[in-house]
């Protein structure tokens, strides 16, 4: 029960993490109906963000809650940033070509920013610095509840709570809706619509260097290839969950996030991508939207 | 646009004749391997376009269709066969069968799945014949698959190789312009107004993807013994991509731009591989730089949808 429990608490927050990085695939699917192949790897750039705004501020070695901020935002500005620029320089010429251009564009970036990483930041796994002590916090039952853990929960909650109210709240939010909903319609109402994209893009990326972050802190070994596993499975979560969705890719995140760690509790993890991909094409079959997304209607 | 009238299949027999003459008496045998390493490549990339460019079906799978067909062929020559190479043309044709098997499998569904998430259902396929052939230790697991049986000399790979090439242009080819190939454009250029017009799209599909993996197969069945060894990370993303690049470089729907792209992009990086990466396979800069500055400058490929002849 209690190693059950252990899990349940691991699995939470990969599933946190997950439905960070899914978020970002979702809302741009939401609004240009494409893949973001490169989206792992903006995630990948923020945990390198963070490495070198920390070294480069000589932080390392003083782990306490300033640091912790600073690492945050250094990720979040930094994967903002490279969403921005990607989405500028690779997606925004296509915005009028069929759709295998784009996604075939996007799986270039990825390589590209997979490959090129290696080469700028080495191929070799760098260690990332600590950014907050990881005490165990409590210890109910021989389950040992860690700070990162509970730092994990608190972050992505925050940052759920954020995004749902920057959507449904603001200005800019029901733009997004607009242009999400009616592309065509939103510039009648006074929308700018690359502007707004642009911003989607931003808004996701954030979310993906937060979770780089929160992911680095905890497993602290980073390479340019760190996005590829970790990108593949929320892409799956946010597919699963209905990619164009929101909660769909929140709900998706959780539900693959503590599958695979029971997998891995109980010893099949050899299989994972297996079967999370397996699931993924099941769901697919049944109910090709996903769980909570809209049909799509095809109109002539 | 008859292929096979009389004087191009002599011209082709003649300079397949002359070049590997050329191969095998003038050049070292790095530049052999390369040779044979194109015509794959070249399998590889007609595979996919038809599929892709002629169907308009997105696969990202077909490095899945090759592990099948390589791991295939190997275990076949390996228990059944006493590692004799004159079996290998018997063995790969098996390894292309099986390929075609998981072709329908994956084709089953196409009919209810469109554009991305056909796309990530061949993803997903090629990562699960990955994940099993990484778990299957008899075929060696993680540590792939060492001592294939390999072709005795260069002109007998040769031969085979680029028969196997013959084979593969001469059927897509010819599809493409038959009248299933006309059923296929009109699936690729709307798919309801395909259906309206009273074309079985369901079953084209499936067909369409059916030849697809058969030849996907055969080039990872070649691959295997050309190499003579592989793992499963030999067919991981990567090589879908890889070969999604030369399709789209030589122009989706274009045959001969396929082969023409697959010996240009097995060139470049040989020509490249002087440059500074720091033990980068020099591929993996140049191929997504190229990808996305041809989708940005000249999105339809190097051909189009013509021929060169």
């Amino acid at each position: 029960m209690q190693e059950f429990l252990q899990h349940t608490l691991n699995g939470l927050s990969f599933g946190s993490v997950y439905a960070l990085i899914a978020l970002g695939y979702t809302m741009v699917y939401g609004i240009l109906a494409m893949i973001n192949f490169a989206h792992s790897d903006i995630y990948m750039m923020g945990a390198f963000g963070t490495f070198y705004v920390i070294n480069f501020l000589k932080l390392g070695e003083s782990p306490n809650p300033i640091t912790f901020a600073i690492g945050l935002l250094a990720a979040m500005l930094f994967s903002g940033l490279v969403g921005f620029m990607v989405e500028k320089f690779a997606y925004k010429p296509l915005r009028n070509s069929p759709k295998m251009n784009v996604l075939i564009t996007a799986i270039g970036v990825s390589i590209l920013f997979e490959f090129g990483g290696q080469i700028v930041f080495g191929v070799n796994p760098k260690s990332f610095p600590q950014l907050m002590l990881d005490t165990e916090v409590f210890n109910f039952m021989d389950i040992s509840v860690r700070l990162l853990d509970i730092i994990i929960y608190m972050v992505t909650i925050i940052s759920l709570i954020s995004l749902s109210f920057l959507i449904g709240k603001t200005q800019t939010g029901r733009a997004m809706q607009a242009v999400s909903s009616r592309q065509d319609m939103a510039p009648l109402m006074g929308i700018n619509i690359n502007k707004i994209i642009s911003f989607t893009f931003i808004v996701g990326s954030v979310l993906a260097g937060i979770a780089a972050c929160l992911v680095a802190m905890k497993y602290p070994k980073i390479d340019p290839m760190m996005g590829v596993k970790i990108g593949t499975s929320a892409f799956v979560a946010a597919v699963f969950g209905g990619i164009g969705s929101l909660p769909g890719a929140v709900l998706g995140g959780y539900i693959l996030g503590l599958g695979e760690y029971y997998l891995i509790g109980y010893g099949a993890s050899t299989y994972k991508e297996a079967l999370s991909f397996l699931l993924l094409i099941l769901i697919l079959l049944v109910k090709p939207t996903g769980l909570m997304g809209k049909k799509a209607k095809e109109k002539i | 646009m008859n292929f096979l009238a009389k004087n191009k299949l002599l011209f082709f027999a003649i300079s397949f004749v002359v070049i590997g003459a050329i191969c095998n008496f003038a050049l070292n045998s790095y530049i052999q391997a390369l040779v044979v390493s194109f015509m794959i490549n070249a399998i590889m990339a007609l595979s996919l376009n038809f599929i892709t460019g002629v169907a308009n079906q997105f696969s990202l799978g077909q490095a899945g269709f090759m592990a099948l067909g390589a791991y295939t062929s190997a275990v076949l020559t390996k228990v059944y066969f006493a590692d004799q190479w004159y079996f290998i043309p018997l063995t790969a044709f098996a390894g292309a069968l099986v390929s075609t098997v998981a072709g329908y499998l994956v084709a089953l569904p196409s009919f209810k799945l469109r554009g991305d998430y056909l796309a990530i259902v061949t993803m997903g396929f090629a990562e699960i014949v990955r994940v099993l052939f990484l778990n299957w230790d008899f075929v060696g697991g993680p540590r792939g698959y060492n001592g294939v049986v390999k072709w005795p000399d260069f002109l007998v790979s040769y031969g085979f190789t680029g028969a196997a090439l013959f084979l593969t242009f001469i059927v897509l080819y010819h599809l493409k312009i038959s009248w299933f190939g006309r059923n296929l454009w009109a699936l690729n250029e709307d798919e309801i107004a395909a259906e309206v017009m009273g074309t079985p799209i369901a079953k084209n599909k499936r067909f369409a993807f059916l030849f697809s993996s058969f030849f996907a197969g055969l080039g990872g069945a070649l691959y295997g013994h050309h190499l003579g060894y592989f793992s499963p990370a030999s067919f991981g993303f990567l090589m879908s991509v890889q070969i999604l690049i030369f399709a789209v470089l030589g122009g989706l729907g274009s045959m001969s731009g396929s082969v023409l792209s697959a010996g240009i992009l097995t060139a470049l990086p040989e020509i490249l591989r002087s440059l500074p990466t720091g033990g980068i396979d020099i591929r993996m800069i140049v191929f997504p730089i190229l990808l996305i500055l041809l989708m940005i400058l000249r999105p339809q490929g190097l051909l189009g949808r013509k021929e060169l002849f």
